[in-house]
């Protein structure tokens, strides 16, 4: 009720103040922007228009302000043109001109005008009715006493007198104050919504360009990084060992004809290198794209990984959807990542996984009873999975205090 | 032995009748995917058949689904996948059927030409052989309360080479202990899992020990 009641003030305020507002706006944009065209031959007008165009800035700005309060959005501002560098003072006074934002809140501030009186009177109307209502038992006294005083009911052939009177309009405001707050809340979004078309889309718009955008940069700088890992793990790795196996089979070669006995014990190393190397290679191509994981989902996955790590592992998949392929492999990779950490750095003696679907959201927690002190800084592993989560528009939260526990949360939209 | 080969790459399926031919198997068939494989067992009721997880078309586990198939059409052909990642979620499919003469070992586990064969001895003769992998993987203590942190650490050594499906002599060897001392630690872990020994048959009891892992 009470969240209701501060709701509808605030809509009332809205449409109330917005309407004198937006009056002075409109009469000086008006005035400013008919001046400055029709001087502009005589560039007088062009700094005049600049002006008209800095005061259509400071009317929107006012406005964008409501807007984040009416619409319970993050208040966002667009980004206007800075002044180019080293712009002479000409160039400086002529930047306003130059911002299609700036024409758009000068379209704003004309337009906005009627859409202002339809909700100012809209508000009006609608707490003046049970207003009036509610309190006709008080002033009825005098007005129902008034002779030749014709009252509503009796035009409605309802009959007359004081009582009558008195039940009819307080019924009447008791019906209004029920519908106004959608009445209210309907005339402040009417202008509300012309005010977020016009002054806000664009900033929306950058917004998630700019989201997109780093999302783009974090994929490709995770993907980068990945490749060069994995170069650096084949050379160091399974190539590594083949030459050397090669190098191992052929002294072989050379042996059976001198020293059988010398050339078994060869082979016998031989092939417990090709088993390691076989070891070495299954753990890369799992580090690129794990098989169990393509074939059947994210649970079996996880029971996979859980089961491979040296600590012990307590997990609950509350989910068996499958998921787009990029959703599944950062979860699983996020999980994978960690789980080494938690084996190599967190001396914990027990770790839980959970994976949970929130709405449209895959929750993955992964929490140790370790030392704790795990940092999403630069270097660490973790920075590679934030990125790697930005590129699917996730995220990471870390809470690891020094002395533990420590809390994973990776949280990726799977809608 | 008669055996039923299919694995996709044509080097390890030569590689494997090679191996098998060399040490007195007769390779009876070899496939290269899943249609093939059921066809194969059909006709031929092999003693064992190798079976590579993946294969054409899917290249997913085509061969699992196959082998599941041949023992629905050919109740309980011993059927021994080889596959390059062991994973739990492969290994309760060959467990869904209770049947047993099932394998399921890592691909690398051939270059031991003992055991391989020795495994692939056991499912033809009806047994169950798991790779250590895999149990490792089912021994992952799910539960806080899991009846499993009561075993003790010699115990625990002792259940995983049961799910793997060794004989007590073999896990005797292993652990260099005497074949008494291998049943009591059995009946101590069957009494803590409040499993049921009915009888000493080396094959249902480490399909008990295996569906106990799996719930």
């Amino acid at each position: 009720m009470r969240s209701l009641t501060r709701r509808v003030l605030l809509d009332t305020r809205y449409t109330l103040v917005g309407f004198p507002t937006t009056l002075i706006g409109f009469v000086l944009m008006v005035a400013g922007f008919s001046a400055g065209v029709g001087t502009a031959v005589v560039w007088i007008g062009v700094p005049l228009l600049a002006g008209t165009l800095m005061i259509a800035r400071g009317f929107a700005d006012a406005e964008r302000g409501w807007l984040s309060d009416v619409l319970r959005r993050p208040p966002v501002r667009p980004r206007y043109k800075p002044v180019p560098q080293g712009a002479g003072r000409f160039r400086r006074l002529v930047n306003p001109l130059t911002s299609g934002q700036s024409w758009l809140d000068l379209l704003h501030g004309v337009i906005n005008l009627p859409f202002a009186i339809i909700g100012f009177v809209l508000t009006v109307v609608f707490w003046a009715i049970p207003l009036a209502g509610l309190t006709y038992p008080l002033y009825g006294l005098v007005t129902s006493n008034i002779p030749g005083n014709t009252e509503l009911p009796e035009l409605l052939g309802l009959g007359d007198g004081y009582l009558v009177n008195s039940v009819f309009y307080v019924a009447l405001g008791l019906v209004f104050t029920l519908i106004l707050p959608f009445a209210v809340r309907g005339a402040a979004l009417v202008r509300a919504g012309l005010g977020r078309a016009l002054l806000t889309g664009v900033a929306e718009l950058q917004e998630r360009i700019d989201d997109l955008a780093e999302g783009r940069a974090a994929a490709v700088s995770a993907e980068a990084n990945a490749l060069r890992k994995l170069e650096r793990d084949i050379h160091d790795g399974p190539q590594q060992r083949l030459v050397s196996l090669a190098m191992e089979l052929s002294r072989a070669q050379r042996q059976l004809a001198k020293d059988p006995e010398a050339a078994q014990a060869t082979l016998k190393s031989a092939i417990s290198a090709t088993r390691e190397t076989l070891d070495e290679l299954r753990a890369l191509s799992r580090g690129i794209a794990p098989p169990i994981l393509s074939d059947r989902g994210l649970a079996p996955a996880l029971a996979a990984l859980a089961g491979r790590c040296t600590v012990p592992v307590d997990l609950d998949v509350q989910t068996v959807e499958r998921y787009q392929v990029a959703v599944e492999n950062a979860i699983y990779f996020v999980c994978a990542e960690t789980l080494t950490n938690v084996a190599k750095h967190s001396r914990a003696t027990i770790c839980t996984v959970q994976l949970t679907r929130v709405g449209n959201v895959l929750m993955l927690t992964i929490g140790d009873d370790g030392v704790g002190g795990a940092h999403v800084a630069k270097g660490h592993g973790l920075a590679g999975l934030a990125d790697r989560l930005r590129a699917v528009d996730g995220e990471l939260t870390v809470q690891s205090p020094d002395g533990g526990p420590t809390l994973i949360v990776a949280e990726v939209p799977c809608g | 032995m008669r055996v039923v080969v299919a694995d996709d790459a044509v080097l390890i399926r030569e590689g494997l009748v090679r191996l098998l031919e060399e040490f007195g198997c007769e390779v009876v068939a070899t496939v290269g995917d899943g249609d093939a494989l059921v066809e194969a067992i059909a006709e031929h009721k092999p003693d064992v058949s190798v079976v590579d997880v993946r294969m054409p078309p899917s290249f997913t586990d085509e061969g699992l689904r196959a082998a599941v198939e041949a023992r629905r059409r050919v109740p309980g052909a011993p059927v021994l996948i080889l596959s390059q990642y062991v994973e739990v979620s492969y290994a309760d499919d060959l467990l869904a059927d209770a049947r047993g003469a099932v394998g399921y070992l890592l691909k690398d586990r051939v270059v031991d030409v003992d055991e391989f064969l020795e495994g692939l001895r056991r499912v033809a003769a009806g047994g169950t052989v798991f790779d250590p992998q895999v149990v490792s993987q089912l021994m992952v203590r799910r539960r806080k309360d899991d009846p499993l942190a009561q075993l003790t650490p010699r115990e625990r050594e002792v259940l995983g080479l049961m799910a793997e499906g060794k004989s007590n002599p073999a896990i005797g060897r292993q652990l260099v202990i005497s074949d008494g001392a291998v049943e009591k630690h059995i009946r101590s872990i069957f009494n803590k899992l409040g499993l049921y020994a009915e009888d000493s048959d080396q094959h249902r009891r480490v399909l008990a020990v295996l569906t106990y892992l799996r719930s």
